[in-house]
């Protein structure tokens, strides 16, 4: 009797994992325990193991594949077997929230002709539903958890739908205040109706899920399943999206929702800004903090800025206002968020004054003492996460700004020399992202260019 | 059409007018000219389309309205009135309250009752009216609440309380003799008996022949006369005075009169014949009473017409009054539902 | 039901306490006077006016013959003219005979004179159905009173309103209809000697809760605050709002009580259809409390029939406490 093998969920929130390599291939000997593959979810990669001793076979996903947990990925198959009945491969299901365990148990007995898998079985004994009754939309017709939740919604529906969600007044304002859109409730009320604890459930299960996307609605109506083999790994902490983490998250999603983002990277040889830095600071008395890269690409920035004077405006509403002053954010890091204090009229500052400001600003930033005039009226923002080891990235513009420059680390890479020949150099990669309503792509592009010029020649700003 | 029993004999007649006094006489006879011309008036501005809605008009039956209310102390005894009843009305503030009387015609603000209240409901609670009611018999049990009030209160007041003969078939007109009359309540029960009650003729609407003969159904005294003759009104209603304040409870007494209009403005009077009106309109009580007056000494012919026409003109100087008056604002209209 | 437990406490029966009010307001005041049938020697058919004929006397506790109408036009004339009676209808179902005069005069004179006239009386009459009377004497119809402006409709649940209430009805300047019923006049309270008084339309919280508010009337307030008790056993804690006075109605606690349960059950034993728990519901609908709402907005009333006589099916006809436990779980539940 072939084995099935499984997308195993290794995580409570786990819902799919990708097929990072087949570590056996198909017509492969494995033994019981044996790692046949290696899958990666939430960057944790895990082996999975074959359940039985036998032939590998009926291989039905490639390395690279995203599979949606407890999906069939093989089967195990003894001398002379044949696969189970091929069917195209079923449309992954949406994924589980409740906790399963890693070698789920598997009993065929009472499922159906083609038998259900065993989140299906879950659910539908949860919810006091005849395996049989139901349509199975899996390989060879199995059922799976989607076929049983929409059977058991469709018994719920006392008419035909009609386009019109079902819910209450007190769940429709608990709606409003979470910023959740009803129709992507399950309810649990009568007909399905939506309810108040179903868009507060639906809140808090939205605040606590993992960062793997959703394929579809947050399930709120799967039922908590029976007792799983392996121990449970406990409640999820709740985190609410409120206060600083709130409001990130609110202007992260309507700058990104609002801006036509584009991105353009380029390599800055950082030989001779790294020189000029040294020799600033060599000439800075004991005791004064010393000028950071990133006072030194603020000013090549600010410069910048001068020259492309479109990339140092607002838009507001219909207007595009182009600012007089060059007001350059950085963004530092907090502990748990992150502000982006401004120096002002950055382009008209010493490289020194940039400096200690630099240094004031972040330190301030850290123990929460900035001012509000502090973080206001910046035109532009520079974002250095090259400190974290990160060679390049790309940033969400901060409204009304139009441009924010996202910066990596500076590191030796090689490049071709005069004769081709593989030269060693300090490169730092710059990603500038616009807004495409207000930068096109080839201001874009020159912006950058004259950025990286200054940088590479930072003597030239002088002129 | 029977004809009224009782009419107040010539002696009988000198002895009231020389109790009433020539002074108070031509008052009154300036009171029934006031009713007339009022009642003419108001049948023209309605006709006008200035007054709205019904009223109902009591031309022809002055001498009812004036005699019975110079036989009581208006401010003192209390009125309950129907909706035929603006000579009562008027009689009952010696002709002196047309202005806001109009007012209320007319609707304004400065009506009686602010506009609120309209023909059939006029009342002026401080001279003791306690309204008119648009409810046939709708004041009859409230008369009973009345005298009980008085009774308890030990005073000498007493109460009238107007109705037709159409009332006197109105299940509370019975409950509300009988209480009165276990009682003892000085209530004087006055029904304007002017034959009809909408298009009811009294001969159908009744097995009996004088609706004061009901007054034995609950052991009181009941007395009909001729309610067109000033002085017997007068008199009828003195002596139910006399009796209630003596403590012998509740009169029923029958006015005899007839309406020249129709019962209101909707009324083309299928059930009478112009005729009947026409005889009954040769019996003016107004002209009848001035020649009395004018037959004892106490009236020229002059100062007949001089009364009419001084009446005619303070009905002028109403509807002035009236027509400057301002309307109701609606920003009060929730006013007056709830102390 | 309101037993109190101390020693301290003063226990009077419904009934008792009504009479000690009237017999309160009457020594305070010569203008009160009670009249109705039977009320004197026989002391009233429920015996409410029991005794107070040998304290005051036949003029102010005064028997009249069966004349509702003129029972009822006697209270108007009197206040009208100064006097501050109480009027008895002997039961609810008989107002009807009064009825030309409670609505086309005592609710309209004052404002059909322009707000001149004053007509401070009280009418007083046993309603509701349990006695196997049947269909002409069990009647409930408060809220045909409710619908007439200018009258006030007062509906005491407990033995302490019940007393409270008549005397804050007695001070009123207006027409209030008492309606007391026949069930509750046996049942006791707590009930202070002095004369206190309930203000008119201030509606009452008759016990707290969190999960569903039940707002009851009459004798269904402790039908309901009983059903709280068996529904507590199982965790469910109801909040019972009596209105007290139907008309002029205080709403605002009930909004309040919604937005904090989000669930609302109206109980009252009158007809259902047109009856008074409509008005709750529409008022409930179109309030702020609407928003609130987590389930439709529920009525347990009397059938749509006359009361039977039969005892069974009298006792089926209207709202009993396990009628009440059954609907506030489905309620609560979710099932609705």
């Amino acid at each position: 009797m072939a084995k099935e093998i499984i997308m195993p969920k290794f995580g409570f929130t786990q819902e799919e994992s990708t097929i990072v390599a087949w570590l056996k291939q198909e017509g492969d000997r494995v033994e019981k325990g044996e790692p046949i593959a290696e899958c990666t979810t939430d960057k944790v990669n895990m082996e999975i193991e074959a359940p039985e001793d036998g032939i590998l076979g009926g291989i039905r996903y490639p390395a690279g594949a995203t599979v949606p947990v407890t999906e069939i990925i093989a089967y195990v198959l003894q001398e002379g077997e044949t696969l189970p009945e091929a069917s195209a491969a079923a449309a992954p299901a949406a994924p589980a929230a409740e906790a399963v365990p890693a070698a789920p148990p598997r009993d065929d007995a009472d499922a159906g002709e083609a038998g259900a898998t065993p989140l299906a079985r879950r659910i539908a004994e949860a919810e006091g539903v005849d395996l049989s009754a139901v349509v199975g939309t899996g390989a060879g017709g199995k059922v799976t958890r989607e076929d049983v939740e929409r059977y058991v919604a469709a018994m719920r529906t006392a008419e035909p739908a009609d386009g019109k969600v079902r819910a209450t007044p007190a769940a429709r304002r608990a709606a409003r205040e979470q910023g959740l859109d009803l129709a992507a409730i399950a309810g649990s009320g009568p007909r399905g109706r939506v309810q108040e604890a179903d868009v507060l459930a639906a809140a808090e299960a939205q605040a606590a899920a993992a960062p793997a996307p959703v394929a579809g609605p947050v399930p709120t109506s799967a039922p908590q399943p029976a007792v799983p083999v392996a121990a449970p790994v406990g409640e999820p902490q709740v985190i609410p999206l409120e206060g600083m983490r709130r409001t990130i998250a609110q202007r992260m999603q309507q700058s990104y929702q609002q801006a036509p983002h584009v991105s353009f990277t380029l390599d800055v040889d950082m030989t001779k800004a790294i020189a000029f830095r040294e020799y600033a600071n060599q000439r800075i008395p004991e005791g004064q903090p010393r000028i950071s890269m990133t006072a030194l690409i603020i000013k090549a920035v600010a410069w910048a800025l001068r020259q492309h004077p479109m990339v140092n405006s607002y838009l507001i509403r219909d207007e595009i206002l182009v600012m007089p002053d060059v007001n350059v954010g950085m963004a530092v890091a907090l502990e748990d968020g992150l502000i982006v204090p401004v120096i002002r009229n950055a382009d008209r500052k010493g490289l020194v004054q940039i400096g200690q400001e630099v240094v004031d600003l972040s330190r301030r930033a850290r123990s929460g003492e900035l001012r509000p005039e502090e973080v206001a009226d910046g035109t532009f923002t520079v974002s250095n996460l090259g400190m974290f080891g990160i060679d390049r990235f790309t940033a969400i513009i901060n409204p009304p700004q139009v441009g924010i420059l996202a910066v990596g680390r500076i590191a030796k890479r090689f490049v071709p020399g005069e004769n081709d020949e593989p030269v060693a150099k300090p490169l730092m990669t710059v990603t500038l992202v616009t807004d495409h309503r207000v930068i096109d792509g080839a201001q874009s592009a020159q912006f950058v260019a004259t950025l990286r010029d200054a940088l590479e020649e930072p003597a030239s700003i002088l002129l | 059409m029977t004809e009224a029993i009782t009419t107040v004999k010539p002696e009988r007649a000198e002895a009231l007018l020389a109790e009433i006094g020539q002074e108070r006489a031509r008052e009154m006879l300036e009171v029934m000219w006031t009713i007339r011309a009022f009642e003419e008036k108001a049948k023209e501005l309605y006709a006008l389309g200035k007054i709205h809605g019904t009223m109902h008009l009591s031309i022809g039956q002055e001498a009812s309205a004036v005699g019975t209310s110079y036989a009581l102390r208006p401010g003192y005894d209390y009125l309950l009135n129907h909706h035929r009843g603006h000579g009562h009305v008027i009689a009952w503030g010696r002709g002196n309250n047309i202005k806001p009387t109009m007012a209320e015609f007319m609707g304004k603000q400065t009506g009686f009752c602010r506009g609120r209240g309209g023909s059939m409901h006029i009342a002026d609670v401080e001279s003791n009216n306690l309204g008119a009611n648009g409810i046939v018999g709708g004041g009859i049990p409230i008369a009973v609440g009345v005298g009980l009030s008085i009774k308890l209160r030990r005073t000498d007041q007493v109460c009238i309380v107007m109705f037709g003969d159409g009332a006197a078939n109105e299940g509370a007109f019975h409950e509300s003799l009988n209480m009165a009359s276990i009682w003892d309540l000085p209530i004087i029960y006055y029904c304007e008996n002017n034959q009809y009650a909408m298009s009811m003729s009294v001969e159908r609407a009744f097995n009996i022949e004088r609706i004061s003969q009901r007054a034995c159904a609950y052991g009181i005294e009941g007395f009909t006369f001729d309610g067109n003759d000033v002085l017997a009104a007068y008199d009828a209603v003195s002596r139910a005075v006399e009796r209630a304040r003596a403590g012998e409870g509740p009169t029923l007494l029958e006015a005899v009169t007839y309406r020249w209009e129709g019962h209101s403005k909707s009324d083309r009077q299928a059930y009478r014949t112009r005729e009947e009106v026409k005889a009954w309109q040769a019996k003016d009580p107004i002209p009848r009473f001035g020649e009395r007056l004018m037959q004892a000494g106490l009236l020229t012919q002059d100062e007949f017409n001089a009364v009419r026409d001084a009446a005619y003109q303070k009905i002028e100087d109403a509807v002035a009054y009236a027509e400057n008056s301002p309307e109701p604002d609606v920003a009060n209209i929730m006013d007056g539902v709830y102390a | 039901m309101l037993e109190t437990t101390t020693t301290a406490t003063r226990e009077l029966t419904y009934a008792e306490a009504i009479r000690e009010a009237i017999r309160q307001a009457m020594e305070q005041d010569e203008r009160v006077f009670l009249l109705g049938e039977d009320v004197g020697v026989y002391g009233g058919a429920f015996g409410v006016s029991a005794g107070l004929i040998d304290q005051f006397g036949e003029e102010r506790i005064r028997d009249t013959p069966i004349s509702e109408a003129a029972i009822a036009g006697a209270c108007i004339g009197a206040a009208l003219t100064g006097m501050r009676p109480i009027g008895e209808i002997q039961f609810m179902d008989f107002v009807t005979l009064s009825m030309e005069q409670l609505v086309l005069q005592a609710a309209k004179l004052r404002f059909m004179f322009g707000g001149k006239a004053t007509v401070p009386f009280v009418l007083r009459m046993p309603g509701g159905a349990g006695t196997g009377a049947a269909a002409q004497h069990s009647e409930s119809l408060e809220n045909w009173f409710v619908h007439v402006p200018g009258l006030k409709v007062v509906m005491p649940s407990n033995a302490y309103d019940a007393k409270g209430l008549l005397l804050a009805a007695i001070d009123d300047d207006n027409p209030v209809i008492f309606i007391e019923h026949k069930l509750l006049y046996k049942t006791k309270a707590h009930v202070p000697e002095e004369m206190y008084r309930i203000p008119l339309s201030q509606t009452n919280i008759a016990r707290q809760g969190t999960d569903l508010t039940v707002v009851a009337t009459s004798l269904m307030v402790q039908r309901a605050l009983q059903a709280a008790d068996i529904l507590a056993e199982d965790g469910i804690e109801i909040e019972v709002v009596d209105p007290r006075t139907l008309n002029p109605l205080d709403d605002q606690p009930i909004f309040e009580s919604v937005k904090k349960t989000g669930k609302v059950l109206i109980v009252h034993e009158a007809v259902g259809t047109g009856g008074y728990g409509g008005e709750i519901a529409a008022r409930i609908a179109a309030s702020e409390a609407f928003d609130y709402l987590d389930a439709p907005i529920r009525r347990l009333t009397g059938l749509d029939i006359p009361i039977p006589y039969n005892r069974t099916l009298e006792y089926h006809t209207v709202p009993q406490v396990e009628n009440i436990v059954a609907e506030a779980r489905k309620l609560v539940k979710g099932e609705y």
